[in-house]
């Protein structure tokens, strides 16, 4: 679904990405993980556009991504970040309708669709007709992800969607979220710090370091088939409970 | 999309009030202090005389607003001094009166016989001590060392004012630069002995005092005259004859005494001059006539230049939050504006504008660029990046984007922009009296010249209520059109 080749990005004083050759496919569950600084959110910028390699080329679909159908490739890509990027002065419904009004979808077919949307994503309906700030942070989310998935994308972009909520939300939108993934069969790029999230959520790891990739694969092929040590240190680094307790 | 519809229903109250003039009658204009006020108003009675309809532009800004409204033809008759004429304006100090009159006609402008008084700088002491002393001329002031000297800042500071003076006659006593009106109680209270002085202050017969006769020709002659268009003489003949017929018929005395009937006695100018001229005085109109035409005239400078203001500033602030580097371009000019005096602003609108209203609007529509951008530019700017991008990423068009997330979300800010703008304009109009503009500055000017707090405040307290409606005007907009989604965001 996307490639990047030889892609490399600076910034003023640091390497965001260096020569970095990936590929994302289709229909599968797609997590980048790594260390700070390792460019897991560079890429994903880069696949919508919010920024542009130095060098080297990003492919959506088989076509280099330019700038000139940016707003028409967009539009084929849901794309959440954190807390969900409501706009505080819409409601809800006003958030997830925004796009599909300007493209002029009838009041009739918005509100159906945002119904069924936020019946999958369980989210209550009475919650639709309030402001971000009236909202939990779940629900913030929940009405992130139901504004991406208005247009019915064939792809999902999300920018550790789950980082802001405490464990026991957080554990339930996993839940429902994978399950959501499955049952869409969509092309899904997600990021997050979270290793047991990247490998509960995703078909493939991407593991980047430096703005290289170390490894790509099953999460089960980077812990039993590390090609570097640094791929078993950083797959273990996280403490578990029972380690501690 | 609400702020467009209140802002144009403002916009029309305001205009709909404007009034025209209508352009054919001729126009008087004069300086912004009494005696040219007095001399424009006995002009004008003439006019009234000659059975013609004509208008007063009274107490614009200073010489230079007037000189070029005459040549450009926005006021048709004014009174002026020789010596300003020749020093000031022709620039050409050594000329006698014939030169003078050619330079005028070369610019299509005539002059009148002198009036009778010569209104230039003189020196003045109270008329019992300069008696005991036997003072009567600059000269025998030589013999008096030990006189107390008080002089106005400005005579002080002028080449051709006490420097040259006290050179020229080779006066021994040394001098110390207070205000005007401080150095007539000065003298009056014996704690000064000479001052400087304009021969016909109104002040000179009221405590009492001896002008010194300028023995060695020092000051230069300021013969009041009154300066006309040379058309003037096809389109009123009969009026500049009536002007012609004013020679010599005013002299120092007189000016002195019509003078100190309004700064003293606080009769109006039009009443004193239809006195002295023997004719009704026009009509006057009462106080809250008076206040409401004002505050006409102040709404339509206000109105006028803030919507102007608002339809450029908008979008100027939008492509200056867009393009950055163009941006700051755009912030640099629109600052630079601010810092142009008003005065200097007029003086510079005159031949495109003439005088009245619309260059005070000009002017003001200069003035409110500046917050309305600035503020536009801050509240686009200040938009948390991850909102601004969000609303890219999920495929938005630039409008929608615009439209629909980026102004609501800066709303608050521009708003405090427009409104900065507002209680800032609604200030600064009052100047626009100093061109003819009319609006609340008119009565505050003649307080100021008149030192009449009342008058003063029949300006002022309008021009602060307002400020203060205008203010509460945009307050209850803001209300209207912040979205609830934001006022809730703003509690937490």
């Amino acid at each position: 679904m996307f490639s990047l080749s030889a892609v490399s990005k600076h910034y003023t004083t640091t390497v965001a990405l260096d020569r970095l050759d990936l590929e994302i496919e289709r229909a599968r569950t797609t997590a980048l993980i790594g260390p700070s600084g390792a460019g897991k959110s560079s890429v994903l910028r880069m696949l919508i556009g919010l920024e542009w390699p130095d060098v080297g080329e990003v492919r959506f679909d088989d076509e280099p991504l330019r700038r000139e159908c940016l707003l028409e490739q967009r539009r084929r890509i849901g794309y959440v970040i954190q807390e969900g990027g409501l706009f505080p002065h819409l409601s809800a419904a006003d958030n997830i309708g925004l796009l599909a009004r300007t493209l002029d979808w009838s009041r009739k077919a918005i509100g159906e669709r945002t119904r069924q949307l936020a019946e999958l994503c369980h989210l209550p309906i009475d919650a639709l007709a309030r402001y971000p700030s009236e909202l939990s942070g779940g629900q913030r989310q929940r009405v992130g992800l139901i504004r991406a998935l208005m247009l019915d994308p064939p792809v999902l972009l999300l920018d550790e969607p789950l980082g802001a909520l405490d464990p026991i939300v957080r554990s339930e939108l996993q839940a429902q979220m994978r399950e959501l993934f499955a049952s869409l069969k969509k092309t899904v790029v997600l990021v997050t710090h979270d290793v047991a999230e990247a490998a509960y959520l995703a078909d493939t790891l991407v593991l980047l370091r430096a703005g290289r990739l170390v490894q790509q694969g099953a999460a089960r092929e980077l812990l039993d088939s590390p090609v570097d040590p640094f791929v078993r240190e950083f797959m273990t680094a996280q403490r578990s409970l029972a380690d501690v307790a | 999309m609400r702020a467009w519809r209140v802002l144009s229903a403002l916009f029309l109250v305001v205009t709909c009030q404007a009034q025209t003039t209508g352009k054919s009658d001729p126009v008087v204009g004069s300086k912004n202090f009494t005696e040219s006020v007095i001399l424009g108003e006995i002009a004008t009675g003439l006019a009234r005389q000659a059975g013609l309809d004509v208008g007063h532009r009274r107490q614009l800004g200073g010489t230079r607003i007037l000189w070029r409204a005459l040549e450009n033809g926005q006021i048709d008759v004014y009174p002026e001094y020789t010596g300003t004429l020749a020093q000031e304006l022709l620039q050409m100090p050594e000329a006698d009166e014939l030169a003078l009159r050619k330079a005028l006609a070369d610019r299509g402008l005539a002059m009148t016989a002198p009036l009778g008084f010569n209104n230039t700088y003189a020196l003045g002491m109270r008329e019992q001590r300069a008696q005991q002393l036997g003072i009567h001329s600059i000269s025998d002031l030589r013999a008096h060392p030990d006189l107390r000297f008080g002089l106005s800042n400005e005579f002080m500071q002028r080449a051709d004012g006490w420097p040259g003076l006290s050179k020229a006659y080779g006066l021994p006593q040394s001098a110390n630069g207070l205000d005007h009106d401080l150095a007539y109680r000065g003298l009056a209270e014996a704690a000064l002995d000479v001052t400087d002085l304009y021969q016909t202050d109104a002040e000179i017969p009221y405590y009492q005092l001896a002008v010194l006769d300028d023995d060695l020709g020092y000051f230069p002659s300021y013969q009041a005259v009154y300066l006309y268009r040379q058309d003037l003489r096809d389109r009123a003949p009969e009026w500049v004859a009536a002007l012609d017929g004013m020679a010599s018929r005013i002299d120092a005395t007189t000016m002195q005494r019509l003078n100190a009937r309004v700064k003293l006695d606080h009769e109006t100018e039009a009443a004193v001059a239809a006195d002295w001229l023997g004719i009704d005085a026009p009509e006057t109109s009462g106080r809250v006539s008076r206040i409401w035409k004002r505050t006409c005239e102040h709404l339509v400078l206000v109105g006028i230049s803030l919507g102007l203001a608002l339809l450029v500033a908008l979008p100027l602030g939008v492509f200056a939050a867009r393009r950055r580097r163009l941006g700051q371009i755009i912030l640099t000019i629109t600052g630079l504006l601010q810092t142009l005096p008003s005065l200097a602003v007029f003086v510079f609108m005159i031949p495109l504008l003439g005088i009245g209203a619309k260059p005070a609007i000009a002017a003001l529509f200069l003035y409110s660029l500046l917050p309305i951008v600035r503020n536009t530019h801050a509240g686009l700017t200040g938009i948390p990046r991850e909102l601004r991008e969000t609303a890219a990423a999920i495929g938005l068009p630039s409008s929608t984007r615009l439209w629909r997330i980026e102004l609501p979300l800066a709303l608050r800010t521009i708003l405090a922009g427009i409104k900065t703008a507002a209680v800032i304009n609604v200030g600064t109009a009052t100047l626009g009296a100093l061109i003819g503009a009319g609006g609340y500055g008119q009565p505050i000017l003649a307080g100021i010249r008149l030192d009449d707090v009342g008058l003063i405040l029949e300006g002022a307290i309008p021009a602060a209520v307002l400020a203060l409606l205008v203010q509460g005007l945009f307050e209850i907009i803001e209300r209207l059109l912040t979205p609830r989604g934001l006022r809730l965001a703003a509690r937490q």
